[in-house]
């Protein structure tokens, strides 16, 4: 093969690896835009209930040794209750008006999750089990590796249950209706508070899920992960258009592809400037986001 | 008496880093980018006494300027977007201001050590303060004289036209444009005062240090930053200064004993107060209260 | 004085204006009515600069102002309220006025004395504009206190507070009761004595044909019609677009 090709195939891999681990982001960024297309607010707890879900289902692997699968669902469970909490603490109760106390309070959440984290766990790094993290999947000149195809894998499948539940049944109908209409989806009988809780709920399930797949791709669980993961959410969600899953989807690949790349070329210190640079040329050429409506209605 | 002083001092410079947010607040725009006009006061300033050899108050003062530069340059884009998109985004910038930090180099041998910013080990020795024989107290007075100084100059815009103006842009920018507001003036002139006063922290922050980092200026601060006007009730710049002891004197010094644990308490009384008081601590019914007390006009 | 040149807004499918051209000149209380949607409030929209225009144009003494910055409308010399209030809540009542002194007059005195001097020069000027306004007495209140009437005759002191040589009036009367109806024809009046121009936009007849010099009919963002109040009441068209039916 010439020298050209040989120069090509590390940075394709690079693509390819960021590519899956973005999906991770993906995960993330749905969040972000489901909670805001709902209630128009942001919920900045969201990636570190993430990671607390996680932590919480180590309790399952350390304590029952349960395979790494019950472990990844148990994440998704608590990260669920965990979102339910921090809709009560942050959003339930805080006047609509005021978008900066709920602000406020979701980085009192954050905070508040993240030491808790670090409490429980001494602040020490906890190893994380993972899914056919042995496996190399030789596709002549390219690897995929096998603990990476795994979490895109569970990832496009979580994925596909959410748009499931959101536009077949009449629990995603109903949310769906609260975010396009609110006063009519009241005037129909759906309760804004209980459309606004399941959808904490959910997504905070979806988040669990994302954690646990960076604990799994990773090897590790760390505290630290927290603010990282929200950094980056929040710039998927922006980039993909606020309150468009789809563009949420999109973006994650794409931030998750260009990261890895920059990371290859420029090392791991330089690398998320370039993903800010990506998110300002966004913001320049494109505010509305990949797949974000421009509205002029006030 | 040393933790006293140091303590004003921690309060001082958060008030600065507090105030800075707070003008940016008033227009209606939510900035995560304070901590890194912080960061570009504190390693400009830093370089200037150290690596140049100025005299501390023309070194703050031109890092300052700096900030408030670079704050132009980002208020113009910000115009354009609003809300959560604007947090992101100025997060965003907050965040590539602290990785260049972390990617940048620039030392020189001073005697026989070297000295300026070395990327992650961030930038040491900025010891302008011991060199030069200024005791804790110094320090702390010197602060606080920019502390007041800059409480002043914004209770005074408060005051004034300008500040009626910031607070009707922040409520309705349609209605303030059909008033005949001009919004890009109005906005980007906050954003750069915001830089001004941020920058000013930073360069007082770095000296009182004497050790920097690009770990110092991360989202945490920038939290901080927000938090305080916020916490503070946004009615006035006492609220940021109340907010900034309630947190930073009473959390985080007072509930010492509290150890690690300070932290966590932090988050859930962050939790706690925004929903028993949304507007704030300290928001305009209290802010009536106290003039009432000391007998001012109802403004 | 202002001129609309086929002036257009479509948002998306919608023709919220199509093609709109008229004329109201100095001095004059020019009315512009027309069913819910019809486009009016587009219209007064599209003369601030609220949002760019599809086509067409707007003049206004004979400057082109089509798509200008809204402030610079002000600076122009038109001054508008919005159907749906829009004060500053959380200002007090003279505040309000502080902040919309953006006159000609205003530029002239100093930078210093007109952005960081005290509050004494603008608290005089608001009080005129108050006492016109009957709020006098308000003048402390936050904006956000005050009664649904006093709001619309604070907003009304507002747009008069940066001296305007046009006034755009969104369903001024719109949630008024007759008393309150009968003091805004009488307020209006008394503008135009001032030399003000007026173009009213409304919904409750009797303002209209009671103070208006001339009325411009919309419906479905096109002009219908045009004329004296008289004319327009007689105008089967207007009858069938507005009240729906012909005899009505
Ligand atoms: N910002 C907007 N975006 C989309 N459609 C709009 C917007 N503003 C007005 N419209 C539409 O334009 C039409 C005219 O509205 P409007 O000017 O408010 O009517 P009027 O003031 O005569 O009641 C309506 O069909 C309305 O739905
Ligand atoms: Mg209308």
């Amino acid at each position: 093969m010439s020298d050209f090709w040989w120069d090509v195939i590390d940075p394709i891999q690079s693509v390819l690896d960021g590519v899956m681990f973005g999906s991770i982001y993906a995960l993330i960024g749905i969040g972000f835009t489901l909670i805001f297309g709902v209630m128009h607010k942001i919920n900045l707890a969201y990636a570190a209930a993430s990671i607390g879900g996680a932590y919480a289902s180590l309790a399952a692997f350390q304590l029952l040794s349960a395979p790494a699968l019950v472990v990844f669902l148990c994440a998704a469970v608590a990260s669920g209750v965990i979102g339910y909490a921090v809709y009560i603490c942050c959003f339930r109760f805080i006047p609509e008006h005021l978008p900066l106390a709920t602000l406020m309070a979701s980085v009192g959440m954050l905070i508040l999750i993240d030491e808790v984290v670090v409490h429980a766990t001494a602040g020490m790094p906890e190893p994380y089990p993972a899914m056919f993290d042995d496996v190399m999947i030789d596709l002549e000149p390219f690897w995929v590796r096998g603990d990476l195809l795994m979490i895109f894998v569970l990832s496009v499948i979580a994925m596909m249950i959410l748009l499931y539940i959101l536009y077949r049944t009449r629990l995603g109908i109903a949310t769906r209706a609260v975010a396009q209409q609110p006063a009519a989806a009241q005037l129909c009988g759906i309760g804004q508070q209980n459309t606004n809780a399941v959808t904490f709920i959910i997504t905070g399930a979806l988040g669990g899920l994302a954690g646990a797949m960076v604990g799994a791709s990773v090897g590790i669980l760390s505290p630290l992960l927290a603010l990282p993961l929200t950094v980056k959410g929040l710039i998927v969600t922006v980039i993909g258009g606020l309150g468009s899953i789809p563009g949420a989807i999109v973006a994650g690949l794409l931030v998750g592809g260009f990261e890895n790349v920059f990371q290859y070329f420029r090392g791991v210190t330089e690398r998320d400037i370039y993903v800010m640079l990506l998110l300002f040329v966004f913001l320049t050429f494109r505010p509305q986001g990949l797949f974000g409506r421009m509205s002029t209605r006030d | 008496m040393d933790f006293y002083y140091g303590m004003a001092q921690l309060i001082g410079v958060h008030t600065l880093l507090g105030l800075s947010a707070y003008v940016v607040l008033l227009t209606g725009q939510v900035s995560m980018a304070q901590a890194g006009f912080f960061a570009i006061g504190a390693y400009l300033a830093g370089m200037l006494t150290v690596l140049a050899g100025w005299h501390i108050v023309p070194a703050m003062l031109l890092a300052a300027v700096a900030s408030a530069f670079v704050a132009t340059v980002v208020g113009f884009p910000a115009l354009r977007v609003k809300g959560l998109m604007l947090v992101v985004a100025t997060l965003a910038f907050g965040e590539a201001v602290r990785i260049f930090w972390f990617n940048f180099d620039y030392q020189i041998a001073k005697g026989n050590i070297q000295v300026g910013p070395l990327g992650g080990e961030g930038f040491k020795q900025i010891r302008y303060f011991p060199e030069n024989g200024w005791s804790t107290a110094d320090v702390a007075l010197f602060i606080w004289a920019w502390v007041i100084a800059a409480m002043v100059a914004l209770w005074w815009l408060d005051r004034s036209r300008v500040g009626s103006v910031l607070r009707a842009v922040g409520e309705d920018e349609l209605a303030a444009q059909s008033v005949g507001i001009n919004l890009t003036a109005v906005k980007v002139s906050a954003m750069t005062i915001g830089g001004f006063i941020a920058g000013l922290g930073g360069a007082i922050y770095a000296h009182y240090t004497t050790h920097i980092e690009h770990l110092n200026f991360g989202v945490i601060l920038a939290t901080f930053a927000i938090a305080y006007p916020i916490l503070g009730g946004l009615s006035s710049v006492i609220g940021v200064l109340i907010a900034v002891i309630f947190i930073q004197g009473f959390l985080v010094e007072v509930l010492r004993f509290m150890g690690d644990w300070r932290n966590l308490l932090f988050g859930a009384l962050i939790v706690l107060a925004m929903n028993v008081r949304p507007d704030g601590l300290f928001d305009a019914r209290a802010m009536r209260t106290l003039r009432r007390l000391f007998g001012a006009r109802d403004a | 004085m202002l001129e609309l040149h086929s002036l257009s807004k479509h948002f998306g499918g919608v023709r919220a204006v199509d093609d709109l051209s008229l004329t109201v000149n100095q001095g004059e209380i020019f009315g512009l009515i027309g069913p819910n949607g019809s486009g009016k409030s587009t219209t007064v929209n599209l003369i601030c600069g609220v949002f760019p225009t599809t086509s067409g144009a707007v003049v206004f003494e004979g400057q082109d102002i089509t798509d200008a910055a809204s402030h610079r409308v002000v600076a122009a010399g038109i001054g508008r309220t919005f159907q749906n209030i829009r004060l500053f809540g959380d200002l007090t009542v003279w505040q309000n006025l502080w902040v919309a002194q953006n006159s000609v007059e205003e530029r002239e005195t100093g930078w210093f004395a007109r952005w960081l001097g005290g509050q004494r020069r603008g608290r005089d000027y608001a009080g005129e504009l108050l006492k016109f306004a009957g709020l006098a007495d308000r003048a402390n209140e936050l904006a956000r206190n005050l009664a649904f009437g006093e709001q619309r005759r604070l907003e009304m002191a507002r747009a008069l507070a940066a001296r305007p040589k046009l006034l755009l009036l969104d369903e001024p009367a719109a949630g008024m009761n007759a008393e309150e109806v009968g003091q805004l024809a009488t307020r209006i009046r008394a503008l135009r004595e001032h030399g003000m121009t007026i173009l009213l936009v409304e919904h409750v007849m009797e303002l209209v044909m009671g103070v208006t010099d001339r009325i411009a009919v919309l419906n479905f963002g096109q002009k219908i019609a045009e004329g004296a109040p008289a004319e327009i009441q007689s105008d089967p068209a207007v009858r069938t677009a507005y009240l729906g039916t012909a005899d009505a």
